[in-house]
C-alpha cells in the first residue's frame, strides 16, 4: 500500500514538472505587451527592450525556466501587471480562492448528501415512480441550459422569501441560493452514476449468490452493493469536487460572488501573462491533486489495489 | 422412498417484449431424501430456470403459469413475497453457482461471506460463528484457514473460490443443495477434485442434492438418479445406471452418442444434429421429433406419455408404446449398452 501510494506521489510530482514546464512555455509564445501593461504606449521601443530585459524576459530560455523554478519553490508565481498592478499572483488567489473554497465545498456537501442517496434509491426502486421522478430531473438538468434555471432561481426565489439578490459576506441567507444553484447540476449527475452502478452491480452474480444464501434485499444493498457501485464513483470523486472548487462563472457573476470563476478569463482579456500562469500552474496541480485522493480512496475501498500488482482496476 | 421435494406439472413462463416464451412446460419431478438426482440436457433446456424456480430466484419477467412445487408440507408455486422466499432460501435450500470468478463479492473476504451464512443460519455470533467458519474453511479443503478466512476472493484460484462458493452453502446448514453447472467453469483436473468434495460434504450432511449439468461424463461420477432434459420437459428420468445402459428416449441416445469414450479415435464426435425448437412457439408432440431419425407419425401429434422401463425407469417416447414398430438403439450404443451392463452384473 505505501509502496503504492509513494509511486503514484512520485509519477504526479514528475506529471505536474511537465505540466508547468510545458505551461511557462508556451506562456513565452504570447505577445509581450502582455509584460509591458499599461505603460506600453508611453515607452519608446527602446526602453520596453530595456524594461523586458530587466524582467529576465532576454535571458535564454532555460535560464528562464530556472529563475521561475526558484520562485516556485519559494512561493513566488511573480507579480501581476495589468490585473492588479504590482501585487503578487499568489496573493491574488489566496484573496479569491477562500470564496470559491467555502461555495465549493459547501456544494460539493449538498450535492453528495443529496445526490447519493437519490441515486441510491432510483436504483432500489428502479422502474417505479421514485426513479422516474429523479430520471426527469436529471434529464432537466442536463438539457435545459444552467443559465436559465441559474436565472429563474435569483429572480423568482428571491421575490418569493424577500432574500437578497446578490451575495453578502455578512448575510448568511445570501449563501443559500448560490449554493443551491451550484448544486444542482453535481446532485443530478451524482445521482446519475450512483443509479447506474448500483444497478450494474444488482445484476452480478454474486448478488444471486448472496440472495440464494437467504440474504434480505435490503441488507443485500447496503451490505453488498454499496461499496460495490462506490468503487467507479470513487476515482472521480476528488477530481470533481476541486473542479466545483474552482468557481463557477456564471453563479459566481449572477450573485457578484467575488470568487476565483471569473479570475482567469479577466486575466486572459487583460493579457496578463503572470496571472494567467499562476492561474493554469494552481489549476493543474489541483486537478493532478484531485488524481492522486482518487487513486487514494480507490486504493482503501477496493482490496484489489492493495497488492500493488497493476496499479489500476481498470 | 419418501421425497423431500416434488414438482407437479410445472410451467413456467417469461414475457418478452410482449411475446411469451415458455421454458419449462409441465414437469413433474420428485427429489428423494438424500439421493442425488442430476438434470442434464443441452444448455437452454430450462435446467437454471427450473432451479431458480425453486428458490424464488426466476428473473422478474418469469412467472409459475400452473403446477405446485411442494416442499415440507409449501407450495412454494405460491409464494410471493421476500418473508416467505427467506424460509426457504438458504436455510433450507442452498445453491452453488456455476462461475466462481464472479460468484463472490470482491470487496468482502471470503471468511465474512462465509460467516454471513453462518450467522443468518446457525444462530451463532461472535467468536462462534468465527470459529464455525474456520471448520468450515477446513472442511471444504481449504488449508491455512485463519489466513485464508482474512483474503479477499481474488486472492484464490477459480478452483479454490468454488470451493468457498461451496462452503458458503453449506454455512447455510440446507437440506437441499442445488449445484448448478458446479464444474462447468473449472480446468478438467480440478473438476474432479470439486466433485469428489460434494459426493463427501452431501453424505457428511445427509443433504439432498440436485447436480445441473449439460455434460453427461460428470453425472455418472455423482448421481444416484439421472432426468434428462429437452426443450423444457424431462423426457426420461431413471437411475443412473437405468438411463446409461438401457436408455429408451432417442434423444438420451443422442446424449449418450456424443460422449467422448464412444468416439472412435481420429474421428469426430458425434453431435446432434439440428437446433432446438423455438420456446416462443407452441411445441405440438415430442418437441425432439423434427431432429429424431426414429421419429413416428405420432411424434408430431401428441406428446408421449411416461411409458414405464421400470419401477424406477419412465421414458417418454412412443417408441415404446405397444403398438410402436421395434426400434434398436444405434449399433455403438448396443456394444456401449451391453458392456455396461455385464460391468453392473458383476
Ligand atoms: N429472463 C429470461 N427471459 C426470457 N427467457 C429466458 C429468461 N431466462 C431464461 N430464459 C430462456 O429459458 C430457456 C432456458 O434457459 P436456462 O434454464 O438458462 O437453460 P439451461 O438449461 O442452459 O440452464 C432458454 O431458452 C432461455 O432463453
Ligand atoms: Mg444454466
Amino acid at each position: 500500500m505505501l509502496k503504492y501510494i509513494g509511486k503514484r506521489l512520485v509519477q504526479s510530482i514528475f506529471t505536474l514538472f511537465v505540466i508547468i514546464t510545458i505551461v511557462f512555455s508556451l506562456l513565452r509564445l504570447m505577445p509581450e505587451e502582455g509584460y509591458l501593461g499599461a505603460a506600453a504606449e508611453k515607452m519608446t521601443e527602446a526602453q520596453q527592450e530595456i524594461y523586458l530585459t530587466n524582467l529576465g524576459l532576454r535571458d535564454p530560455l532555460i535560464v528562464q525556466l530556472g529563475n521561475f523554478y526558484q520562485g516556485l519553490f519559494q512561493g513566488d508565481l511573480g507579480k501581476s501587471i495589468t490585473y492588479r498592478t504590482d501585487v503578487p499572483v499568489v496573493d491574488i488567489i489566496q484573496d479569491k480562492m477562500m470564496y470559491s473554497i467555502l461555495f465549493g465545498l459547501g456544494a460539493v456537501a449538498l450535492s453528495l448528501l443529496v445526490g447519493v442517496p437519490l441515486g441510491i434509491l432510483m436504483a432500489q426502486f428502479k422502474g417505479r415512480w421514485l426513479d422516474r421522478l429523479g430520471t426527469g430531473y436529471i434529464v432537466f438538468v442536463v438539457a435545459v441550459p444552467a443559465m436559465v434555471y441559474f436565472l429563474m432561481i435569483q429572480m423568482y426565489v428571491t421575490g418569493w422569501f424577500g432574500w437578497p439578490m446578490l451575495f453578502d459576506e455578512y448575510n448568511p441567507i445570501s449563501f443559500i441560493l448560490p449554493l443551491i444553484s451550484m448544486a444542482l447540476g453535481p446532485i443530478a449527475s451524482y445521482a446519475m452514476w450512483m443509479r447506474r452502478y448500483m444497478v450494474d452491480e444488482l445484476n452480478k452474480d454474486y448478488i444471486k449468490l448472496a440472495r440464494a444464501k437467504g440474504v434480505k434485499e435490503r441488507t443485500i444493498m447496503f451490505r453488498h452493493v454499496l461499496r460495490n457501485a462506490f468503487i467507479p464513483m470513487a476515482q472521480y470523486l476528488p477530481a470533481t469536487i476541486l473542479f466545483t472548487i474552482t468557481g463557477s462563472i456564471y453563479i459566481e457573476s449572477l450573485y457578484s460572488i467575488p470568487g476565483m470563476g471569473g479570475l482567469l478569463v479577466d486575466a486572459i482579456q487583460r493579457q496578463d501573462n503572470q496571472v494567467v500562469q499562476g492561474l493554469v500552474i494552481f489549476f493543474s496541480s489541483l486537478g493532478i491533486i484531485g488524481l492522486i485522493l482518487g487513486d487514494l480512496l480507490m486504493a482503501i475501498v477496493d482490496p484489489r489495489i492493495k497488492l500493488g500488482k497493476g496499479d489500476s482496476v481498470r | 422412498m419418501e421425497s423431500t421435494l416434488s414438482i407437479q406439472n410445472l410451467v413456467i413462463k417469461f414475457k418478452l417484449r410482449g411475446q411469451t416464451l415458455t421454458a419449462i412446460r409441465d414437469i413433474s419431478l420428485d427429489l428423494y431424501k438424500g439421493e442425488s438426482l442430476a438434470i442434464v440436457g443441452e444448455s437452454g433446456s430450462g435446467k437454471s430456470v427450473l432451479v431458480k424456480s425453486i428458490m424464488g430466484l426466476l428473473d422478474k419477467n418469469g412467472y409459475i403459469d400452473s403446477g405446485k412445487i411442494l416442499y415440507n408440507g409449501h407450495d412454494l408455486a405460491k409464494f410471493k413475497t421476500e418473508k416467505d422466499w427467506l424460509k426457504i432460501r438458504g436455510k433450507q435450500i442452498a445453491m452453488v453457482t456455476q462461475d466462481p470468478m464472479t460468484s463472490l463479492n470482491p470487496l468482502k473476504t471470503v471468511g465474512k461471506q462465509i460467516e454471513e451464512s453462518v450467522v443468518l443460519h446457525q444462530n451463532l455470533k461472535g467468536k462462534e460463528a468465527y470459529e464455525k467458519t474456520l471448520q468450515l474453511l477446513r472442511d471444504v479443503g481449504i488449508h491455512e484457514v485463519e489466513r485464508r478466512y482474512k483474503q479477499y476472493p481474488h486472492e484464490f484460484s477459480g478452483g479454490m473460490r468454488q470451493r468457498i462458493v461451496i462452503a458458503i452453502a453449506v454455512a447455510c446448514n440446507p437440506d437441499v443443495l442445488i449445484c448448478d453447472e458446479p464444474t462447468t467453469a473449472l480446468d478438467v483436473t480440478i473438476q474432479a477434485q470439486i466433485l469428489q468434495l460434494l459426493t463427501n460434504l452431501q453424505q457428511k450432511y445427509g443433504l439432498s442434492t440436485i447436480y445441473i449439468t449439460h455434460d453427461l461424463g460428470v453425472v455418472a461420477k455423482v448421481a444416484d438418479r439421472i432426468a434428462v432434459m429437452y426443450a423444457g420437459d424431462i423426457i426420461e428420468v431413471g437411475k443412473t445406471d437405468e438411463v446409461f445402459f438401457n436408455a429408451k428416449h432417442p434423444y438420451t441416445w443422442a446424449l449418450i452418442s456424443s460422449l467422448p469414450q464412444l468416439g472412435e479415435k481420429g474421428e469426430e464426435l458425434y453431435s446432434i444434429k439440428g437446433t432446438p425448437p423455438n420456446l416462443f412457439k407452441e411445441i405440438k408432440g415430442d418437441a425432439f421429433a423434427p431432429r429424431n431419425q426414429y421419429a413416428l407419425k405420432i411424434d408430431f401429434v401428441e406428446r408421449p406419455p411416461f411409458f414405464k422401463v421400470s419401477d424406477t425407469h419412465f421414458a417418454r417416447t412412443w417408441l415404446l408404446d405397444l403398438k410402436a414398430p421395434k426400434v434398436e438403439p444405434p449399433k455403438v450404443l448396443q456394444a456401449f449398452f451391453e458392456e455396461g451392463r455385464r460391468y453392473a452384473n458383476e
